[in-house]
């Protein structure tokens, strides 16, 4: 178990490597050559050549590649992403709060799609080719089909814009100026958890659409395989109840594998992010990295990618320790 | 009292005694799916409405996808809505009744059905591309790594591991803010993200078929590895590669508008979905004509979903068993 555990951790730290230089060489050597040098960015247009040179020493940007690299790497490991061209402060004030607002977003996502997928595809599992598992499959594939950029204004149109216009679906039935949702804005969780929530629903539930569409396909595969087994036949032959056998029979041999899609969909939700944020105005990693892209902002652009980069790898660590807690057979088969 | 035999699977096995070849099989159980035919025949008339409908579309309302009507701007300068007319418009039209705007204009006053036609041609184009490059990486590395195993496994492996370790959409971005916007870098950054699927599709079934007796038998009669890989090994795989292929069309589609949603897909003034959703929303115009967001979304959603409903029913029928999961 615990050479499991190293070689996992190990894993993890190596191709957290490979991200730090991948985000190194495309922000700071390739991008160098398709735009202005970050000497001259942070100096200014008008600055003189010797002023941009002495902006360049104090950056260490004179110094062969690999040397920078190090210096990239030693300041990241430090907690330091630089300065942040647009807005006057350093980028890691930038990302914290920003990578606050985004958990809050994906952690309660990830809530809502899984305990709505859950029910409906074990259902479907279990009742397959009943009008229910038609139902829930024509709901998924309708759900992967909707882009999550296509949903967010839609949402925020007929849930919070309509209402103060005081229609709902086009019918004019609110006094004008209703607030059903709030359109806008972010609360954090420490300010008031419950107008958290509140400005929250909306992005929440746009984000969980796709995904809980793809879990019901997921769970309901899962449980059909499940429920063909022995194991399930000689649950049901001694007499357990249906619910029984899905919670602990179906539902224990299940969790692995959800956890580890699990651990990997948190890293694809981190994509949508960007989508629901812009549109909810939430100050997230996703809507700082826009706004970074918009100014060309790239030690923000690199702050945003590698913090996104850290979530997604750390997701999937966890995961897959859990998933040898979870999973017996894993943890045998590492100590062998 | 007759045995009743499972009609499907009796007249798929035997066709005048000969056993009838996987791909007829798997084509004749599709065409008995209502629902991937219907799916399919929505993918036709797209394609047919992406090559031929933009033009055709333009002639007639004569209004060219990218011409911005000043005068299809209502009094207060806000964007007509649907089946509204224009009168003078720019000196372009003289129908003296007005040149129709089926479905309104956007907020330069550039008719909406025109730009969304065009937009299902850039949609396509780079899906269609981004797929086919993703799929010649993919194919040519699983093929190579499964075939010589070893050092040339491990490095592919590794290529495969890291590229999936990052966050696509976001890494796209960064790539695309650097090389800048364009159809073509659009396509190659698609294609950088998703040549890793088929790959390890290709890579793991090349390495259980190169097992096999027959191409041991192939190579013992002096076939040379090229030809192996090609003759024997390729047509195993190209059943999962099929169904991975309208998957990843649907998803290179959401990912063309996603870049050309964020600025950095298919530069303006070409019409794409994203860029047009993008463009009602940032502005907020599409508060005031809710159509300038809607059409554009329907017709990702139609097309996403048609694919979607296509690529289930191409794994049902690929399924030796028959049976829908």
């Amino acid at each position: 178990m615990r050479r499991m555990v190293a070689r996992r951790l190990l894993g993890a730290v190596i191709q957290l490597f490979f991200v730090t230089i991948a985000a190194w060489l495309l922000f700071y050597v390739i991008a160098r050559f398709t735009g202005a040098s970050p000497a001259q960015r942070i100096a200014g247009k008008t600055a003189s050549a010797a002023q941009v040179a002495l902006v360049a020493k104090l950056l260490g940007l004179d110094k062969p590649y690999w040397q920078q690299y190090l210096i990239f790497l030693g300041h990241l490991i430090h907690g330091n992403f630089g300065y942040s061209y647009f807005q006057d402060r350093p980028v890691s004030s930038i990302l914290w709060p920003a990578t606050r607002a985004t958990a809050s977003l994906v952690f309660g996502a990830a809530l809502i799609w899984l305990s709505v997928a859950a029910p409906i595809g074990a259902y479907g599992g279990l009742r397959q080719r009943s009008i229910g598992d038609v139902v829930g499959r024509g709901l998924a594939i309708v759900g992967m089909s909707i882009p999550v950029f296509w949903l967010a204004p839609m949402m925020a149109y007929f849930f919070a814009f309509e209402p103060t216009q005081g229609r709902i679906l086009g019918l004019s039935i609110l006094p004008t100026g209703t607030t059903l949702f709030p359109i806008t804005g972010y609360v954090d969780l420490g300010t008031s958890p419950i107008e958290w929530a509140y400005h929250l629903i909306l992005p929440w539930i746009t984000l969980a659409v796709g995904f809980a569409a793809v879990y019901i396909r997921y769970i309901r595969t899962l449980t059909a395989e499940q429920l063909g087994e022995d194991y399930t036949r000689t649950a049901k032959a001694k007499g357990a109840s249906t619910s029984r056998i899905l919670v602990r029979h179906v539902g224990r041999n299940v969790a692995p594998t959800m956890t580890v899609l699990l651990g990997a969909d948190i890293a694809t939700a981190l994509s949508g992010v960007f989508f629901v944020e812009t549109v909810f105005n939430i100050p997230g990693l996703g809507w700082t990295g826009v706004y970074a892209i918009e100014n060309l902002d790239y030690p923000v652009i690199t702050g945003v990618v590698i913090v996104c980069a850290v979530i997604a790898v750390l997701a999937n660590t966890i995961v897959d320790l859990l998933h040898g807690v979870l999973d017996p057979r894993l943890r045998r088969l590492a100590a062998r | 009292m007759t045995i009743e035999m499972p009609v499907l699977e009796q007249d798929l096995e035997q066709e005048m005694g000969r056993p009838v070849r996987l791909r007829t099989q798997v084509f004749r159980r599709l065409r008995r799916d209502p629902v991937s035919m219907f799916a399919f025949s929505v993918l036709v008339f797209l394609v047919l409405a992406a090559i031929f409908g933009g033009p055709l579309a333009a002639h007639l309302t004569g209004h060219p996808p990218n011409a911005q009507f000043a005068n299809a701007l209502a009094s207060d300068s806000q964007p007509i809505g649907v089946m509204q007319r224009v009168y003078e418009a720019n000196g372009i039209t003289h129908n003296p009744h007005g040149s129709l705007f089926i479905l309104g204009a956007d907020s330069l006053g550039r008719d909406l059905l025109v730009r969304v036609l065009y937009g299902a041609r850039i949609s396509l184009l780079v899906a269609g591309g981004a797929t086919a490059l993703a799929l010649i990486i993919g194919i040519s590395l699983g093929l190579l790594a499964g075939y010589l195993g070893g050092w040339v496994d491990g490095l592919v492996n590794r290529m495969t591991e890291t590229a999936m370790a990052f966050p696509n959409l976001l890494l796209a971005v960064g790539i695309a803010v650097v090389i800048g916007p364009g159809i073509l870098n659009v396509v190659i950054i698609i294609a950088l993200f998703t040549w890793y699927y088929p790959c390890r599709i290709v890579r793991s079934a090349t390495a259980s078929t190169k097992q096999m007796t027959f191409v041991a038998a192939a190579r013992t009669m002096g076939a040379r590895p090229r030809r192996i890989l090609l003759v024997h090994l390729l047509p195993q795989v190209w059943g999962p590669l099929l169904v991975y292929a309208t998957s990843i069309i649907a998803n290179n589609i959401l990912f063309e508008a996603g870049l050309s949603y964020l600025g950095v897909g298919v530069p303006a003034p070409t019409a794409s979905w994203g860029s047009m959703l993008s463009d009602a929303v940032t502005s907020s115009m599409y508060t005031v004509d809710l159509p300038l967001a809607l059409i554009p979304g329907l017709a990702l959603l139609i097309t996403m979903l048609s694919f979607n409903l296509l690529g289930d029913g191409l794994r049902d029928a690929l399924d030796p068993k028959g049976a829908r999961r």
